[in-house]
């Protein structure tokens, strides 16, 4: 994962590379050109000179020869030579060994060849200046571009941390509040003021959209918390009417049938119900108490009321505890988890069958028989697993997933050796 | 305003004259006979549900569904049980806890709430409620704490049920059956308690097992437990001598028939 400005910052330094690079050739060219262009001019000036000042010395032929002869020994660059007729001017780019200093090895000339008569005879002006080397130039420009892309390398890097820290700095601010904030313990959130328009706007959009969820966060909250209390009345009433009915004279088979059935079903109801509730009073944080609690003996104490339904199934607990165990938690709130734990083991269990239950530092595992490994996506989810038969709410482990977010606990399950297996972790 | 005020307290102490014949007349008659249980209940259906089911028990009950309709009945009547829910349209149930309180009577009360609150039952308790039920609960299960209330109450020395053979001590928690003791479970026990204070009403399975294991029995469809244990209480009753008076109700519910 990269950040933003690296990105931009990684495309900011290849363009600029390219561009340099493209631009050592272009340099090149033009320096060279300029070269080219200066020399020759330089080459008809001298050749101009040469020329007029040669006629202008009005020499015999004799004197010419002499001044001919001495002139391309002290002056090799300029050959003056007789030849048969007048030509056209020609110039000419050579590489050629440097005889008087072998180290420096091959020099580059621009050459002029032009063609002139000093007293009706015609001879040939041959004229050399030393240029640049062309490796030499492009050595020179690259070394000089390459300076350049690293001051613009080292520079960009520095004004993309600097902007970084100051001109992101507002989005990095909100980007930290909205990382800790959580819907759970909603506090109030705000945030910096920006001057700078995009800023204000995600700002202004966040606080909005957060404070939003919040309040329907809040009244979906307090919503199951009025339903399930208003739904007790009723439940109450269905209750009672049933107790009544089944005092009514005579009673049928067929009649107290139905009042059982209706029973069962108002059983399920009611437990949902409670369950809703509960699950709002621990997300508005209804179990502020804490309390220091052996979690070793709170399950030994605990397994003697399960004795009924264990021996309805013929059940057997395995108790596998290696040392107290403390914990600072809501002790109802425990009782909850411990209970639900059980009471799915006790469910799902097969007649007969053994649950284990093993408690260490960090550790509590509760194992029980199955077929088949659970939905673990779905498991800890509200009515995740609930079966229209089943005589569980579905709402079992969303409040032990409750409880766990709660004290910052980790739930989780696996299938392993035909064993459910349910554990929470604490540190 | 002030008149309007002014007439009720008129009216209410014309009510407290004439009842207080009336009380005159009961309070002899309550402790031997006949006990007063109060309902203050707002929800109409719950309060006449309750009212039918404890008529026949030897109750005689009353129903105020206001704050100020309990407070008006209380000061006129004398009653062996007081049902109070907590959230009354015109008032706080624990305040007019406080005030039954203050007044020093012999009445027990339970707590009815449809809040299954903690901090509620805690600070219910503390004030001297007895018990504390949550709604939705089973019929029976609210005649077996009225009769238990009433009971440590009223009868606190001599806290014995006779009934023909049986003679139960509710503070020792001992059985005998013609003189001679028998040897119960502590749920067992409990059963025979709620049947007791259930004579001839039909208790369904369900109420039995919430009964004997509270919270804990709703978790499961599964209460063949129930079973178990009345087989067991049968045995026992019928192996001491006792007569056959719990009854079956084809499969589904239980008798105590005297």
């Amino acid at each position: 994962m990269s950040k933003l400005l690296n990105k931009s910052l990684k495309i900011f330094i290849l363009y600029a590379g390219i561009v340099l690079a493209g631009s050592i050739p272009a340099y090149y060219f033009i320096v060279d050109l300029i070269w080219e262009h200066e020399l020759k001019e330089h080459n008809l000036i001298v050749s101009e000179t040469i020329k007029q000042n040669l006629q202008s010395l009005s020499l015999s032929d004799e004197e010419l020869a002499a001044s001919i002869t001495l002139w391309n020994k002290l002056r090799p660059e300029t050959q003056l030579q007789p030849v048969a007729a007048l030509l056209p001017d020609s110039t000419y780019n050579i590489y050629r060994k440097n005889k008087y200093i072998p180290a420096k090895g091959k020099d580059r000339f621009q050459g002029l060849i032009t063609y002139f008569s000093i007293n009706g005879k015609p001879f040939r002006l041959t004229l050399e200046t030393n240029m640049e080397e062309s490796h030499e130039t492009i050595m020179a420009i690259a070394v000089v571009t390459i300076m350049f892309f690293l001051i613009l390398l080292g520079g960009f890097i520095l004004i993309n941390r600097r902007i970084a820290e100051r001109l992101w700095r507002p989005f990095y601010n909100s980007l930290g509040k909205i990382q800790s904030f959580n819907l759970h313990k909603p506090e109030e959130i705000s945030f910096d003021h920006s001057d700078i328009e995009e800023f204000r706007l995600l700002n202004h959009h966040l606080h909005k959209l957060i404070t939003g969820n919040i309040a329907s966060y809040q009244q979906q909250k307090e919503f199951t918390q009025h339903a399930s209390h208003e739904l007790q009345t009723p439940l109450s009433v269905i209750k009672f009417k049933l107790d009544l009915l089944h005092q009514s004279e005579p009673l049928t088979e067929e009649q107290s049938d139905i009042i059982d059935q209706a029973h069962q079903a108002l059983a399920k109801v009611t437990r949902v119900n409670k369950n809703l509730l509960l699950l709002a009073k621990i997300e508005n944080s209804q179990f502020p108490e804490k309390e220091q609690i052996d979690l070793s003996s709170l399950i030994e104490r605990y397994v003697p009321f399960l004795q009924d339904f264990l021996d309805d199934k013929q059940l057997q607990v395995q108790l596998n505890i290696t040392r107290p165990v403390q914990l600072s938690v809501n002790k109802t709130l425990l009782e909850i988890v411990l209970t639900n734990l059980f009471m799915n083991a006790i469910r799902y269990s097969e007649t007969g069958s053994v649950i284990q239950l093993s408690l260490d530092e960090h550790h509590l595992m509760m194992a029980n028989t199955g077929t088949e490994a659970l939905d673990t996506q779905r498991l800890f989810r509200r009515f995740g697993l609930s079966a229209p038969h089943s005589s569980g709410t579905g709402l079992g482990l969303a409040i032990i997933h409750e409880v766990c977010q709660l004290y910052g606990w980790k739930e989780s399950y696996r299938f392993e050796n035909g064993f459910h297996i349910f554990s929470i972790h604490w540190s | 305003m002030a008149t309007g005020l002014y007439q009720r307290l008129n009216i209410s102490s014309a009510i407290s004259n004439s009842a207080f014949q009336i009380q005159k007349k009961f309070k002899i008659g309550a402790y031997f006979c006949q006990m007063k249980v109060l309902i203050i209940e707002d929800e109409l259906q719950l309060a006449q549900s309750v009212i039918g089911y404890l008529s026949g028990e030897n109750y005689i009950c009353e129903h105020a569904s206001t704050y100020q309709q309990a407070l008006e009945k209380l000061c006129v009547y004398e009653y062996q049980c007081i049902l109070l829910d907590l959230m009354l349209p015109d008032g706080n149930g624990l305040q007019l806890l406080e005030e039954i309180k203050k007044r020093q009577q012999q009445e027990g009360v339970i707590i009815i709430s449809a809040k299954d609150s903690y901090d509620d039952k805690i600070k219910g308790l503390q004030i001297g409620a007895d018990d504390y039920l949550a709604k939705p609960f089973h019929l029976p299960e609210l005649a077996a704490r009225v009769y238990s209330v009433i009971r440590r109450r009223s009868f606190q020395n001599n806290n014995v049920v006779q009934q023909e053979e049986l003679q139960i001590d509710l503070l020792a928690k001992t059985v005998h059956i013609h003189d001679k003791p028998v040897l119960l479970t502590r749920k067992e026990f409990d059963l025979l308690i709620y049947f007791l204070s259930n004579k001839n009403r039909v208790i369904s399975k369900n109420a039995l097992a919430e009964h004997l294991s509270g919270d804990i029995a709703d978790m499961l469809d599964n209460h063949s437990f129930v079973y178990a244990h009345i087989k067991n209480l049968k045995r026992k009753l019928h192996e001491a001598g006792c007569g056959n008076y719990l009854k079956t109700v084809y499969a589904t519910g239980y008798k105590w028939e005297v």
